[in-house]
């Protein structure tokens, strides 16, 4: 059966709804402009709604990005289309693009969705669950998590047995698996890049033993293991479920290393890893955090305090890059290293190891047009042809950049991109002609 | 106080040394590296002497002879500085700097001094068979001489003077107080090291390439010895002959997967291949090669209608003594195991606990 195009038109479109996008959406539609959001997530929100706190102010992310996302969610002059795609985007003339969006089955009727969680109950499928980086599992009929927005269910078609459990446990009836792809052809006079970036898979680096030592996780792992809606409600190690009290940062994982291909630095890594030290020094106050860093790039405003702080906390700053992680018998980990102190090698263990990835660009940004050329700098982010007098533009009129799209950066760069996009984007809007 | 050289690199480019100045001093070559340890912590230590152009200190050291190469340094290079390839360059450069003579550094650092010190000696080779009249009989017997007188020579002239200056500057300036006990105590080490480099074995990658070079080192050693003081090409003992045929095989089939090795340059240790690591490999090749067919021309009866084959095995046997023996990569073979020997005497005089 061919499936009917659904044909809309707004002011911007939006790729991406995570904090840039969602920022950028919100500075245009509080002027007035018809904003459509596409997020491929089942939520918007992106990376930062699953944060625990934000440096350099230790505030709580999930209360910063909650209160912003029901607004954005709100708002009557923006759409949002979660677990939807830009498939390609045409420009046809002058403040005329025309993007083909596929909107993927969510099983369930979102308007009729309460967020009860009874089908959750219901459901006998367990799988891991991305939203906790794998640190805990799900079921297949699932809320995506506890501050998604929309926060209603989702079915994991993929894992799905069809048993029909939660569809007889829903009070509401809003799980419907006849469901279908919805094709979108929608009409816009502008489109704002924010399709965020990629976490570092390190998996690239063997020597390093992440997926075969338990105890090695990632910096993201870690990050929702100190959120407010952590999963075991303290820091466990995975092996053995021990609360640990000698744990290890390992900085530049993926960042600044052309062995794997990415030569520059995350600008994130060195103060995520300073913010979560300082959060597992009052989350577990007898550990001992050690850093192992190449150098500590403090730059932003109110960095080189937050550094100091973690110092005087006591975390330990350890000048050497690791070279190699082995594991021993009761799970424990001993990280191989070059103390530049001294100019020695060094060996020492640790219960659990945190590397530190760093920020890849996420390439499907360069996909979304396909007669124009969307450019990619050598590092493969969107490319600012004008970066100091016009940073939001691109290589093609009427498309702009907002966030990480353009390159690693922090929260508040971020927003500050994003406000950039929303004001480039508004004075390209209004102009005549 | 230490003098900053920054010419050095320079001319350690010439040496065949990389990018040094790319490294940001995160010290994974070091800490990756499975030989270096907390008493002998290498390469980036010789990366910061290399860049800082610390002559003495990286001629008084022993830590470039105490790297095997396997590579694992500059694959995992997160600068792509090369700390690998640096090590072998500083070892090219310390054999230059060891030898009395000045010629080996000559040869590393000039292809062309190279080439016309092979031409010279293969004018040399022709120029005294054609005094010879080309007679069989006496080239081979005096061939048979000269091997021996080569050996002799070059190891009294040139390789024991530069190993008690390599002595000179690694034990005696650093001022290292060793007994005569422990001297002879450790002589073992020396003879071990030299026979089996085991110490490759302690290297990460796979134990081929120690077993290769293993097989290589006992094919080489034990065909030099039947060649001269057995005579091969003279013997009439079936074993002997056959012992010939063997160790002449072993040489240069496990050199055609070196130079093969060098040609595909899969591995990290074969990535980069200087004019010196060629006339290395080849020498050897083509000297296995050679004697094998000189000596399959004396069963068929063919050697006499066919000099040239002898000649061209001398030409490459007189290159093979006269240059790449002395002044070429074969030191290796001596100043590695002395580098073990000696850094035995260290650690036995408790130098690396101070």
């Amino acid at each position: 059966m061919q499936s009917q195009i659904i044909k809309e038109s707004f002011d911007t479109l939006v790729v991406g709804g995570g904090i840039a996008g969602g920022e950028a959406a919100l500075n245009l539609a509080n002027n007035g402009y018809k904003v459509l959001i596409v997020e491929k997530d089942l939520s918007i929100g992106g990376k930062m709604i699953l944060l625990s706190k934000v440096f350099p102010t230790l505030d709580c992310a999930a209360c910063i990005t909650t209160p912003k996302v029901s607004e954005i969610s709100r708002h009557p002059n923006i759409t949002i289309f979660t677990k939807s795609e830009v498939k390609n985007i045409d420009k046809i003339g002058a403040k005329d693009f025309v993007a083909n969006v596929t909107k993927q089955p969510r099983y369930v009727h979102v308007d009729d969705c309460t967020g009860c969680q009874l089908c959750e109950e219901a459901c006998p499928v367990s799988v891991t669950d991305q939203y906790q980086f794998d640190l805990v599992g799900r079921k297949a009929a699932f809320i995506p998590f506890s501050i998604a927005s929309p926060k209603v269910a989702a079915i994991d078609i993929e894992n799905c047995t069809l048993c029909g459990a939660c569809e007889r446990a829903c009070p509401t009836n809003c799980i419907d698996f006849t469901q279908e792809e919805e094709n979108y052809e929608i009409q816009v006079k502008s489109v704002v890049v924010a399709t965020g970036f990629k976490l570092f898979d390190p998996l690239m680096i063997p020597r390093y033993g992440f997926g075969l030592y338990k105890n090695v996780i990632t910096s993201m792992q870690m990050e929702r293991q100190l959120a407010p809606t952590r999963p075991f409600n303290t820091v466990l190690r995975p092996s053995d479920g021990k609360m640990p009290d000698n744990i290890a940062y390992v900085l530049c994982t993926g960042s600044r290393d052309l062995s794997v291909g990415n030569p520059i630095c995350s600008q994130i890594c060195c103060m995520y890893s300073i913010k979560q030290a300082q959060l597992i020094m009052g989350s577990l106050p007898m550990a001992d955090v050690t850093l192992y860093y190449l150098n500590i790039r403090a730059f932003g405003k109110g960095f080189n305090e937050f550094y100091d702080q973690a110092k005087g906390m006591g975390v330990d700053f350890t000048k050497g890059k690791v070279a190699k992680i082995t594991e021993k018998e009761n799970g424990n980990l001993i990280l191989r290293y070059e103390d530049i102190e001294t100019g020695k090698v060094s060996e020492s263990e640790h219960d659990m190891v945190i590397l530190s990835v760093g920020v890849l660009p996420n390439q499907d940004a360069n996909k979304l047009f396909s007669k124009e050329d969307l450019k990619e700098d050598r590092f493969h982010f969107v490319n600012q042809p004008d970066i100091l007098a016009s940073p939001a533009k691109t290589s093609i009129e009427g498309v702009f950049v907002a966030g990480t799209a353009t390159g690693p950066m922090d929260i508040p760069d971020s927003i500050l991109s994003a406000g950039a996009a929303a004001s480039e984007t508004i004075s390209y809007l209004s102009r005549k002609k | 106080m230490a003098r900053i050289n920054p010419e050095f690199s320079k001319e350690l480019k010439k040496y065949g040394g990389f990018d040094l100045n790319a490294c940001y001093n995160c010290g994974n070559c070091t800490a990756v590296c499975s030989l270096s340890t907390s008493e002998n912590s290498f390469p980036r230590e010789m990366v910061r002497y290399s860049v800082l152009g610390l002559e003495s200190e990286i001629e008084t050291s022993l830590n470039p002879w105490l790297c095997y190469y396997c590579g694992d340094c500059s694959s995992t290079c997160p600068r792509e500085a090369d700390p690998g390839e640096l090590m072998m360059s500083l070892r090219r450069w310390l054999t230059g700097k060891y030898d009395w003579t000045g010629l080996s550094g000559l040869i590393y650092r000039s292809l062309t001094a190279s080439i016309i010190a092979f031409v010279v000696v293969a004018i040399g080779v022709i120029a005294f068979a054609y005094a010879q009249a080309f007679n069989l009989e006496t080239i081979l017997h005096i061939g048979h001489y000269f091997e021996m007188f080569a050996i002799g020579g070059v190891f009294a002239i040139i390789l024991l003077p530069n190993i008690i200056h390599m002595w000179y500057l690694t034990i005696l300036k650093p001022k290292t107080k060793v007994s005569l006990k422990t001297y002879i105590k450790s002589i073992g080490d020396l003879f071990v090291h030299m026979f089996t480099q085991k110490r490759t074995l302690g290297c990460d990658d796979n134990k081929t390439r120690w077993f290769e070079h293993f097989i290589l080192v006992i094919g080489y050693l034990s065909l030099l010895f039947t060649t001269v003081f057995l005579d091969w090409f003279s013997a009439q003992n079936l074993f002997i002959i056959l012992l010939g045929y063997v160790e002449s095989a072993i040489v240069f089939t496990v050199t055609i997967i070196f130079v093969s090795g060098r040609i595909q340059k899969k591995k990290e240790v074969s990535q980069r291949s200087q004019p010196s690591d060629w006339f290395f490999v080849i020498g050897l090749l083509l000297m296995g090669l050679t004697a094998f067919i000189v000596r399959l021309f004396i069963d068929l009866n063919i050697l006499d209608n066919n000099v040239w084959m002898y000649l061209f095995h001398l030409i490459i046997l007189a290159q093979w003594a006269l240059i790449i023996v002395p002044f070429g990569k074969w030191t290796h073979f001596l100043y590695r195991s002395f580098a073990m020997y000696f850094d035995k005497l260290k650690t036995l005089e408790g130098v690396y606990n101070e």
